[in-house]
C-alpha cells in the first residue's frame, strides 16, 4: 500500500513543485520599478499628492524611476510606529511624516538633520516656507523636518442656518459668537433640531482657543503654564454657559472631530471651530445638505480683551529617519514635494500650504475662497503647546479638567487650580 | 505505543513547547524586565526596580480604571452568566422556531465589536439616537451615557453583555444538551417538581460548564478595551476608564513603556485574583472527578 497516487499530488512533488516556481520567479527580471520609497503617512499626505491624471509626483517618479509605497495611519498611531521604526537597527521607511508638537530633544535624535542636505541639494526657495513652521521643526539647533502641510483652525459657520435666524453677519466677538450660537440652538425649518456649536472634546485646539480670545493660553513657548489663568477661568465659564444653555451638544464629552464634520455637513450644529483646510468637505455637494453655504472666518476674540489674537496652528513636517537606508532618494522626494509647484497643488487639493507665496496664486485663491482668512490667521497662529516629554500626560490632564468644567461637575475656579497643581511637575526643568 | 520513555516522545511535543516559549513564555519575561525599567522612545531603558509599579498604584486615574473594570466585569459576567442560563433551558426545553432563534441568539458573536460599537453609539446618540427618540417618545428616561458617568458604565456593561452572553449560552447549552434525559425521567418519577428537578439535577451537572464559562468570561473581560475605547473613550473626565485603556494610554498615548508594562502585568494579577474562588472551585471538581 502506497500513501500516493500514480496521477495525484504527492508530497514530493508538492515540494518540487513550489521550489521550482520559487526559482523561475527569483530568476525572471524584477517587474517591479527599480526603485521602492517606502512613506510613513497619514492617508491625507498621500492623498493631497494626487492620482492618475492628477498625480503631482508623476513625472518625478518616471523620470527617476521610483515607485512611492505609502503606508498610512491616523495620526497617533502614525506616531507611534515612525518612531518604534526610527528606534530599529534599520528600517524600511525612508520618510515619515511627523506632528511639530512631537519632537522632543530624545525623538529629534531619532531623525537626520536636514540642513546639511539642504546645503548640497537646497530646497527652492527655502525662504518662502513660513519661518515659524520652520522654527517649529528645528530641535537643539538642528532642523529635523520639512513642513508640508498646517492646520490651522478656523470658525465656521453655516450661512443658510444663520439667515433662518435672522442672524446677518458671522461673529466679530467671541461674545457675539456665544450670543448667536444661543440663538441657532433651535430647530430648523425643515425639522432638524440645531444645535449652536459643536466641537471635540478630545483635543486641547478648542479650549486653548477660547482662553486666547480672552488674552490667556494653555502652556507657551517658554513652558510657562497658564500665564493668565483668569482668562481660562473666563474661557471654561464661556463653555459652560453654553453647554448649559443648550448650545454645545448634550454629547459634547464624547464628541470627536469627525462628528463635527457629519454635523455640520448635515445642518445639525451652525457653527465648528476646524482647520481651514476643512472647507471643501464641508461644501462638496456629494456629502453636504448645504454646498457652498458653510463659510469660514478667523476665530473671534472677546470683546474685552485688546490684543492680538493666535489661532492655533499645527503643523506636519517630513523626516528622515537616521536608520534609513536611501537617505539621498528620501531628500529628493522631500525637495520635489517642497517645492512651490507641488506645494500649490497639494494646497489645490485640500493641503494648508507652507509657503507663504501660495496665498498669493490665483489659482489657490480660486479653489479655496477662505485662503484670504487662512492666511490672515496663519499669520499670528502658533502651536497649542510646545513639544516636551510629557506633553500627552499633561494635554490629558488639562482636557479631564476642562471637560469637569464644561460640564459642570467642577467650577472653572476649581478646574484652573487642579490643572496648575497637576500639570506643573510634568513640565520640563 | 506501549513502554516508551517519555524522552522518546518529547520530540513529538517539543513544537507546542517551542510555540508556548516563543508567544508566551519569553514576550511575558520580557514585558517583566521592561516594567522594571523607565522607557520610552530615543532613550535606554533605566532600570527603575518597582518605581513603575509604585507610581502606577498611587495614581487616582489608575485606581478609578481598576474600579470601573471590576464593577463592570462582576456585573457583565454574572448577568451574562444568568442570562445564557435562561436561555440554554429555554432553548434545552423546546421552543418552536428553534434554528432560526439560535441564529438570533448567536448573532452578536458574529458581528465584529468595531461594528457593533458604532452601531450601538448611533442607536444611544443622545441627541439624535433612535433608541433615546423611542424612549422619549414613551415617556421613558434615556441613558444619558456622555455626561452622566453611571449611565456611560450601564451602557458599557449592557453592550458587553449583548457582545459576549453567545459564548456562556453555548457552553451552557451544550453542557445542558449532555445531560441524560433519563435523569428527568427519574425525577419525575421520583416526585420532583419542575425547579426541584432544576436544582438537584441540572444544577450540579451544569456546575463543571458554569465554572469554566465564569473562569473564561473573568479573564477575558477583565481586557474590555474597544466597547469603552469607541464609545466613551474613558470619558466624561476619565470616569468610565477601564484598565486596558489606561494601559494603552501609558504605551501608545504617552509612550512610557515602562509604566505600560507595569500596568499589563498589574491587569494580569488582578484578573487572576478575582477568578482565584471560581479556579478554586475548578481545581476541586477535576480532583472529584479524578478520584
Amino acid at each position: 500500500m502506497t500513501d500516493t497516487t500514480p496521477r495525484g499530488l504527492t508530497r514530493r512533488r508538492f515540494v518540487a513543485s513550489t521550489l521550482g516556481s520559487a526559482a523561475a520567479l527569483s530568476a525572471v527580471p524584477a517587474w517591479a520599478q527599480a526603485k521602492t520609497l517606502n512613506i510613513l503617512s497619514h492617508a491625507v499626505h498621500e492623498r493631497v499628492l494626487g492620482k492618475d491624471d492628477g498625480d503631482l509626483l508623476r513625472d518625478w517618479k518616471a523620470a527617476n524611476g521610483v515607485e512611492l509605497v505609502f503606508t498610512t495611519f491616523d495620526s497617533n498611531p502614525l506616531q507611534d510606529r515612525l518612531f518604534r521604526e526610527a528606534s530599529l537597527p534599520v528600517t524600511d521607511f525612508a520618510v515619515g511624516y511627523i506632528i511639530d508638537n512631537r519632537p522632543t530633544s530624545a525623538i529629534a535624535a531619532l531623525f537626520e538633520p536636514l540642513g546639511p542636505l539642504n546645503a548640497v541639494a537646497p530646497i527652492e526657495d527655502f525662504a518662502d516656507i513660513a519661518p515659524g513652521l520652520i522654527q517649529g521643526l528645528t530641535v537643539d539647533g538642528n532642523l529635523i523636518g520639512i513642513p508640508v502641510r498646517h492646520a490651522t483652525g478656523g470658525l465656521f459657520y453655516n450661512e443658510a442656518l444663520l439667515e433662518e435666524a435672522g442672524i446677518a453677519a458671522p461673529p466679530t466677538t467671541l461674545e457675539e459668537l456665544i450670543e448667536q450660537a444661543k440663538k441657532l440652538t433651535f430647530t430648523a425649518k425643515d425639522g432638524t433640531p440645531v444645535t449652536g456649536m459643536i466641537m471635540a472634546s478630545d483635543l486641547a485646539v478648542f479650549p486653548v482657543s477660547f482662553a486666547r480670545a480672552f488674552g490667556g493660553d494653555y502652556i507657551t513657548k517658554d513652558f510657562k503654564l497658564l500665564p493668565k489663568p483668569e482668562a481660562m477661568v473666563k474661557a471654561l465659564a464661556a463653555l459652560n454657559d453654553m453647554f448649559t444653555a443648550g448650545a454645545l451638544p448634550r454629547s459634547y464629552a464624547t464628541t470627536k472631530n469627525d462628528d463635527q464634520v457629519t454635523w455640520m455637513q448635515q445642518g445639525r450644529a451652525a457653527f465648528t471651530m476646524i482647520t481651514f483646510a476643512r472647507y471643501a468637505q464641508f461644501n462638496n455637494p456629494e456629502q453636504s445638505r448645504f454646498p457652498g453655504r458653510i463659510k469660514a472666518v478667523q476665530f473671534p476674540k472677546s470683546a474685552t480683551y485688546d490684543g492680538p489674537m493666535a489661532a492655533v496652528t499645527e503643523a506636519w513636517g517630513m523626516v528622515i529617519p537616521r536608520n534609513a537606508a536611501d537617505k539621498d532618494l528620501a531628500w529628493a522626494y522631500i525637495r520635489e514635494v517642497a517645492s512651490r509647484r507641488v506645494t500649490l497643488g497639494m494646497a489645490r487639493n485640500g493641503n494648508g500650504p507652507v509657503r507663504v507665496s501660495t496665498y498669493a496664486e490665483p489659482a489657490f485663491a480660486a479653489a479655496s475662497p477662505v485662503a484670504g482668512e487662512e492666511a490672515k490667521a496663519l499669520a499670528t497662529a502658533r502651536g497649542a503647546f510646545p513639544p516636551f516629554p510629557e506633553a500627552a500626560r499633561a494635554q490629558q490632564l488639562f482636557l479631564e479638567d476642562v471637560q469637569l468644567a464644561v460640564l459642570g461637575h467642577k467650577s472653572p475656579e476649581a478646574a484652573v487650580e487642579s490643572m496648575v497643581s497637576r500639570i506643573t511637575p510634568l513640565r520640563p526643568a | 505505543m506501549p513502554n516508551r520513555r517519555p524522552r522518546d516522545l518529547l520530540p513529538l511535543v517539543a513544537p507546542v513547547h517551542v510555540l508556548i516559549l516563543g508567544v508566551i513564555v519569553l514576550p511575558s519575561v520580557y514585558v517583566l524586565w521592561l516594567s522594571l525599567t523607565a522607557s520610552s522612545f530615543g532613550k535606554a531603558p533605566v532600570f527603575v526596580w518597582l518605581d513603575n509599579y509604585a507610581r502606577i498604584l498611587a495614581d487616582p486615574a489608575f485606581r478609578s480604571a481598576l474600579w470601573n473594570t471590576i464593577v463592570i466585569v462582576v456585573a457583565a459576567v454574572h448577568v451574562e452568566l444568568l442570562l445564557g442560563l435562561l436561555l440554554a433551558l429555554l432553548f434545552a426545553s423546546g421552543l418552536p422556531l428553534r434554528r432560526l432563534l439560535l441564529v438570533c441568539t448567536l448573532a452578536p458573536y458574529a458581528v465584529s465589536e468595531v461594528v457593533a460599537v458604532v452601531a450601538w453609539r448611533y442607536l444611544f446618540d443622545p441627541d439624535a439616537g433612535p433608541v433615546t427618540q423611542a424612549l422619549h417618545a414613551l415617556g421613558l428616561p434615556v441613558l444619558d451615557w456622555s455626561f452622566e458617568p453611571l449611565h456611560a458604565m450601564m451602557l458599557i456593561a449592557l453592550l458587553t453583555i449583548w457582545l459576549h452572553l453567545p459564548f456562556t449560552f453555548v457552553i451552557l447549552y451544550a453542557a445542558r444538551l449532555a445531560i441524560p434525559a433519563e435523569l428527568y425521567e427519574a425525577a419525575k418519577i421520583d416526585g420532583a417538581r419542575p425547579f426541584q428537578a432544576f436544582r438537584r439535577v441540572t444544577l450540579p451537572l451544569l456546575g463543571p460548564a458554569i465554572v469554566v464559562a465564569l473562569l473564561f468570561r473573568y479573564i477575558f473581560a477583565f481586557r474590555i478595551f474597544s466597547e469603552v475605547w469607541l464609545l466613551t473613550g474613558g470619558g466624561p473626565a476619565r470616569t468610565t476608564e477601564v484598565v486596558a485603556v489606561y494601559l494603552y494610554r501609558e504605551a501608545f498615548s504617552y509612550n512610557a513603556f515602562g509604566t505600560a508594562a507595569a500596568t499589563a502585568w498589574i491587569m494580569v494579577l488582578a484578573s487572576l485574583v478575582l477568578a482565584l474562588g471560581y479556579v478554586a472551585l475548578l481545581r476541586r471538581q477535576v480532583d472529584v472527578d479524578a478520584h
